[in-house]
């Protein structure tokens, strides 16, 4: 066998590992790749964009319970059945049914609810000068939109989110310390989706849940009952903790770049599409993207065997000086490359045109209503993964008015 | 009616292709092959695969020949 190019290691199970360090800088300075704890880390932009679409790779999120000792359980054996890493003609059936629910086109309709919500949050705590972003807006935020879309009652937002939290921790590092917490939220879940599920037989309402119902009761066999529950709590997690997360890493990006605050805030319609996209490329929730080598295959001069894990590291790849000009600023009015913070291929974000367009929202009313914005010192973050943001978010601002 | 694919947006992520797969197809490099016309019998089809694509790159003319 041919001798494998001697690279650097990153500890991305280490806590304090960070993605944005002077170390990953200068790994991907040094090489194209580096090696980690599971698998390799692909660094820089144009290996991310060729292997990200690659036909010779899967969707590499599989193992990843059983890479930190899980390997069985009520979360097990939900995540090895979610759409997240089911392959062929699987995946392919039940993305086909639920693609087109997840439509510019449905979402539209929804942007004035998305406004009112965030007015209404702003409104509580503007006059107070502070707040604590994670839990007052970010959280009730993304909760009580992805209640308005499922159609489920809107007071019921801090239970959901609560469960939605737990099992967020199990794409997380520390998985198995809390896998005893998160396999219980999966059956309160489960048990939660059965009830939605009943309730839209009896009484359909037209939203993206009754059209789910629909797609499996109007074609017997096409979407199992099984399968539509486990797509459900996929929603419910997917759909909150990552607009929560990414609302508050949004947040502290621009808090630090206020003049591109302020751009924001001077012309809202122009640039909030471009505040999304600048605040995915240079902070995202999913700081890897996970793949897994489905054949040994030679890629550059690596050798990358069957069954490799490949990270593809998302921050890393959208700040590579390489593809982007001043990577680190975000530049409104900039035109970038597209960033793979919404992973790509087949399996690429269902939800990201409900997440452009509620961020987009979420970012601009806050730009509008509030200048000098400032994080708090005492913020706390998860550490870096599939899935970080923060934990707790004190700002300070002054009201706009 | 025909369909075009804007190759500048395009980025072959391949959901038309598993919307519509007898329209869209990657190819074995992972790059996307199409074809313009379609009967109204695949119009569903053809209707999920343009909501589906992430860079909204699918574009359908309703009154080509």
């Amino acid at each position: 066998m041919a001798t494998q190019p001697t690279t650097l290691h990153l500890d991305i199970s280490n806590a304090y590992f960070r993605m944005d360090s002077e170390e990953v800088r200068k790994t991907r300075d040094a090489h194209w790749y580096a090696r980690t704890n599971w698998g390799i880390a692909v660094l820089r932009y144009e290996d991310s964009s060729a292997l990200l679409k690659s036909p010779l790779l899967t969707q590499g999120s599989a193992k990843w319970p059983a890479q930190h000792g899980v390997v069985e359980g009520h979360f097990d054996e939900w995540w090895q059945k979610t759409l997240l890493v089911l392959e062929g003609g699987e995946h392919n059936r039940i993305r086909r049914l639920v693609n087109p629910a997840f439509s510019p086109r449905r979402i539209a309709p929804l942007h004035a609810k998305f406004q009112d919500l965030a007015d209404g949050l702003v409104d509580e705590w503007i006059e107070d000068g502070r707040t604590e972003f994670a839990s007052r807006f970010a959280a009730p935020y993304a909760t009580r939109i992805l209640c308005v879309l499922l159609g489920i009652d809107e007071n019921d937002w801090k239970k959901i989110h609560e469960l939605a939290s737990t099992i967020g921790l199990g794409l997380g590092i520390t998985i198995q310390e809390n896998i005893a917490r998160i396999d219980q939220a999966i059956v309160e879940l489960t048990a939660y989706a059965e009830s939605l599920v009943r309730s839209r037989r009896e009484s359909p309402k037209g939203d993206i849940l009754s059209t789910l119902v629909d797609a499996r009761d109007e074609d017997a066999g096409k979407l199992s009952d099984k399968e539509l529950i486990n797509l459900i709590i996929l929603l419910i997690f997917a759909g909150i903790d990552t607009t929560r997360n990414q609302l508050a890493l949004s947040v502290e990006a621009f808090s630090k770049q206020p003049d591109q605050w302020e751009k924001l805030a001077s012309d809202p319609e122009r640039y909030s599409a471009a505040a999304v996209e600048e605040a995915l490329r240079v902070n995202p929730i999913g700081r890897w993207i996970s793949r897994e080598a489905a054949e040994t295959f030679q890629y550059k001069e690596r050798t990358i065997e069957k069954g490799t894990t490949l990270h593809l590291f998302t921050m890393t790849s959208a700040t590579d000086p390489a593809a982007f000009d001043d990577p680190d600023r975000i530049d409104l009015d900039a035109e970038r490359s597209p960033h793979f913070a919404f992973g790509g291929g087949l399996h690429h974000c269902l939800g990201h045109f409900v997440a452009r367009a509620d961020i987009g929202v979420a970012l601009s009313t806050l730009a509008t209503r509030l200048t000098d914005l400032r994080v708090g010192e005492d913020a706390e973050w998860l550490p870096d993964s599939g899935n970080t943001g923060a934990v707790v978010l004190p700002i300070t601002f002054t009201s706009r008015s | 009616m025909k369909i075009t694919v804007d190759e500048v947006k395009c980025q072959s992520h391949g959901l038309c292709a598993i919307s519509a797969p007898d329209h869209f197809e990657l190819d074995a490099d992972g790059k996307l092959a199409y074809q313009e016309t379609f009967d109204e019998e695949h119009l569903d089809a053809i209707e999920d695969a343009i909501d589906s694509c992430p860079l909204q790159a699918i574009i359908m003319d309703r009154d080509a020949p």
